[in-house]
């Protein structure tokens, strides 16, 4: 009796076991029925010593709001949904200012801004001349990389599904239902969790030396020229944070230089009596933390073997005009004679080069310029530019506007040959008679095929310090470029100093279902109900008379009356 | 609030099928064994004819309209037929009488039906996020099926357990069942060749089980009163 009510047991333990499983299995099939799935970035999320800028929150789950709002709505539970194209940067900075409660913000970019998109329209160098909407996505950034918001705030691309989700929204907003838990309309889900604080930034300064001719009996060190240009950007959202001109255009330019240079080195007849030092330095945003790293770094006879360094900073968007930062007094001699040979090479080339000086103070901490870093340490420098006014921190360091089509190739092959040419005649010591080291056509020629590639690769990359790990492929494809032209490549990583902090969760997936109201489902119950109440009294009519409902519902008291 | 929405469509889909039990005499003559057993049946024969179907039929790449393709489909759901056959006669039931015999199996075979095509769509689906209409038509649906069902089982009835027909009748009972046995080959034609969507052939369903189920009851009792002359 025993063994089989034992046995009894055990397979009814199996029978839950079974039964539990399959309730499992069944609880956790949830396909994907999404009316959309978007890709969004989010606003980046930093602290300054302390002090919180940028979006401080990643997870939505609320309804979607599109203005124009209907008065009176309550936006605290609602993701707003803003086209760039139609915001209004007044009504955002009063919402952002008073500190308005929205559920959520997202602004969409138009699609020309994509750097994954098809379009053949951005190829072949022709600018994007659309001013208006550049500057107003530049006082956008301003407005939220430099304030606390408590919401998040996202970035995605239009497409015809968002649009004809907003369509509909602003037709339902027309009606006047607003978006609440208890009326129906569109849900937008991310999955994100809370984000956290990422490990400190580590910056990767990435150093070619190419050495110049040394005849037998010289023993002096030979003079070097250093070529820089930072290679990390900085923008609103870090993960559409390409910044092809600022600074995507130096890179490149520098690439370029440097095989143009290496070509010429690497025959020992044609081998310049200079060393050429190139630097590709992070950390730019930062106050260029890594290029004081990279310079500290340095061997102290190398560093004061330095004639003088040209740092490129965003040479790709302009049209006849550059600018030479200085902060040594234009009358020194040695930034002088730098440049007349640049002025006289531009002259050649049809370019207006202005010279524009800007004292540094050590006692400010902020660095506008790389070549200040240098003139710190007490090396000559000079910084080429498009920009002829310095930017402010966090400013002009890839934008949101900064993709492909906003840098040019041309401009940025007419820098290079700039660049190249004068630092051909001084290495070879002819700086004023006309000779065309790099002439077109030649063996030398600049290569605009090297530039395009190039460019399109760092249009493609974002390049945040903080979200570059230490051995990002795209560092090590800029070392084995590097190590391609030069003859010894070092690579310094360092920690970038301790008062900024970021936060990680850049991108999400939005998802916006199409809810119906609580209400809704509330009619349908009640439909179903009377339905079924209907048919069950239409079958017990048919099948047993009607005195049988009448008798289902007068049961009991007929028994009260039998027992009395 | 999904959750909701998941009961609200299973109670349209599956209510109508424990109403039908409930109200009608089968409660009171304790007609379940018969339900699970034609239950059983019907998985059975939905076996097979997965089988069936996987053998015989080619897969096409384009939606074109085999025509042969069709007819063979409509064999295969012969079997269905084959199936209720087997449930009315072979099955051993309890003493009751051919009413509640074919009402029994017909409500048994729906619901095994109702089951197999339309729970799991439903759990996965209306607990979502996103509202869609197809649950609650799938919900019409199952009614529809339903009264299909009892009219078939009725005429089937009618055709295997009843020995003395009316001559005349005859021609219009197997004319009946052929057009119930081959409902499901029009509705997906209306679906695929006409190319109505989803409300359009609920909708055709739903008046097409009336029409059916009047035609079957007037045909049941027509029988029943020659019979009892």
């Amino acid at each position: 009796m025993a063994m089989t009510k034992g046995r009894q047991r055990e397979i009814l333990e199996s029978v839950y076991s079974c039964i539990a499983l399959v309730f499992i299995f069944v609880a956790c099939v949830e396909l994907c029925d999404a009316a959309t799935v978007v890709d969004v970035y989010r606003l980046i999320q930093y602290d300054i010593s302390g002090v919180p800028f940028g979006s401080r929150l990643a997870r939505l789950n609320h309804h979607v709001a599109y203005s124009p709002f209907v008065p009176g709505a309550d936006l605290s539970r609602a993701v707003v949904i803003i086209p760039i194209r139609e915001v209004n940067i007044t009504f955002l900075r009063e919402c952002i200012t008073q500190k308005k409660a929205l559920g959520g913000l997202l602004l969409l970019l138009p699609q020309k801004f994509n750097s994954e998109s098809k379009d053949d329209s951005k190829e072949g160098g022709h600018m994007y001349k659309e001013e208006g909407m550049q500057n107003i996505l530049a006082e956008l950034e301003k407005l939220l990389i430099n304030a606390a918001i408590p919401y998040p705030v996202y970035f995605a691309f239009e497409d015809e599904k968002i649009d004809a989700i907003l369509a509909d929204v602003k037709r339902k907003d027309a009606i006047g239902q607003s978006p609440t838990a208890t009326t129906g309309g569109y849900k937008a889900v991310t999955a994100n969790p809370e984000p956290k604080k990422l490990a400190p930034a580590t910056i990767t300064n990435i150093q070619g030396w190419l050495p110049g001719l040394r005849t037998d009996g010289d023993t002096n060190q030979l003079p070097t020229i250093a070529i820089v240009a930072s290679y990390d950007t900085f923008g609103a959202a870090p993960a559409l944070s390409v910044g092809s001109d600022s600074n995507g255009s130096g890179v490149v330019a520098l690439l370029e230089i440097a095989r143009l240079f290496s070509r010429l080195y690497s025959n020992p007849k044609t081998r310049g009596r200079y060393n050429i030092l190139f630097g590709l330095t992070s950390g730019g945003p930062y106050n260029y933390n890594g290029t004081m790293k990279w310079l500290r770094s340095l061997d102290q006879r190398v560093r004061e073997s330095i004639d003088y360094a040209i740092c490129l900073n965003s040479i790709g968007s302009w049209n006849n005009e550059l600018w030479i930062h200085v902060s040594k007094p234009p009358e020194n001699a040695y930034i002088k004679q730098v440049f007349e040979s640049f002025s006289s090479v531009a002259e050649e080339l049809g370019i207006q080069v202005g010279l524009k000086h800007k004292k540094i103070n050590i006692s400010n901490p902020r660095v506008a310029w790389e070549h200040e870093q240098f003139s710190r340490v007490r090396v000559t420098a000079l910084t080429l530019s498009e920009l002829s006014a310095a930017p402010g921190l966090l400013e002009s360091t890839g934008s949101l506007f900064d993709s492909r089509q906003f840098v040019n190739d041309t401009a940025v092959r007419r820098s290079v040959k700039l660049v190249a040419e004068s630092l051909g005649r001084h290495i070879y010591a002819h700086p004023r008679k006309n000779i065309e080291i790099f002439a077109d056509g030649s063996s030398l020629a600049i290569n605009p095929s090297y530039i395009k590639s190039w460019l399109n690769l760092l249009s493609q990359t974002p390049r945040v310090a903080p979200f570059l790990s230490k051995n990002e492929p795209f560092i090590s494809a800029l070392k084995k470029e590097l190590a391609d032209h030069t003859v010894e490549v070092n690579v310094q990583q360092d920690v970038l100093d301790g008062i900024f902090t970021f936060y990680d969760s850049t991108t999400a997936r939005l998802t916006i279902y199409q809810v119906v109201s609580v209400a809704f489902d509330l009619l349908l119950l009640l439909a179903v109900g009377s339905y079924l109440i209907m048919l069950f009294s239409g079958l017990v009519i048919t099948t047993r008379g009607v005195d049988d409902l009448i008798g289902i519902f007068r049961r009991p008291p007929s028994r009260k009356q039998k027992i009395a | 609030m999904t959750v909701f929405h998941f009961f609200n469509c299973a109670l349209l889909t599956f209510g109508p099928h424990a109403i039908y039990y409930s109200a009608t005499p089968l409660s009171e003559y304790d007609t379940l064994g018969t339900c699970i057993k034609t239950a059983v049946v019907y998985l059975i024969t939905a076996l097979i004819k997965l089988v069936c179907l996987a053998t015989f039929l080619k897969v096409t790449e384009n939606d074109s309209f085999d025509p042969y393709q069709e007819l063979l489909k409509a064999l295969i759901g012969f079997i269905d037929v084959a199936g209720l056959y087997y449930a009315m006669t072979q099955l051993t039931h309890r003493n009751i009488s051919q009413t509640h015999k074919f009402q029994a199996v017909g409500l048994g075979w729906a619901f095994a039906d109702s089951v197999l095509h339309r729970l799991a769509p439903l759990w996965v689906g209306a607990r979502g996020l996103e509202f869609t209409w197809e649950y609650i038509l799938q919900g019409l649906e199952a009614n529809a099926n339903l009264v299909f069902t009892v009219s078939l089982a009725s005429l089937g009835s009618l055709m295997w357990l009843r020995k003395n027909k009316p001559k005349a009748l005859i021609p219009f009972i197997y004319a009946c069942a052929g057009i119930l046995a081959t409902m499901p080959s029009i509705t997906s034609y209306l679906r695929r060749i006409l190319d109505w969507d989803f409300p359009k052939v609920v909708g055709f369903e739903l008046l097409a089980s009336v029409v059916m189920a009047f035609l079957s009851a007037q045909l049941f009792f027509a029988c029943q009163r020659r019979s009892s002359i």
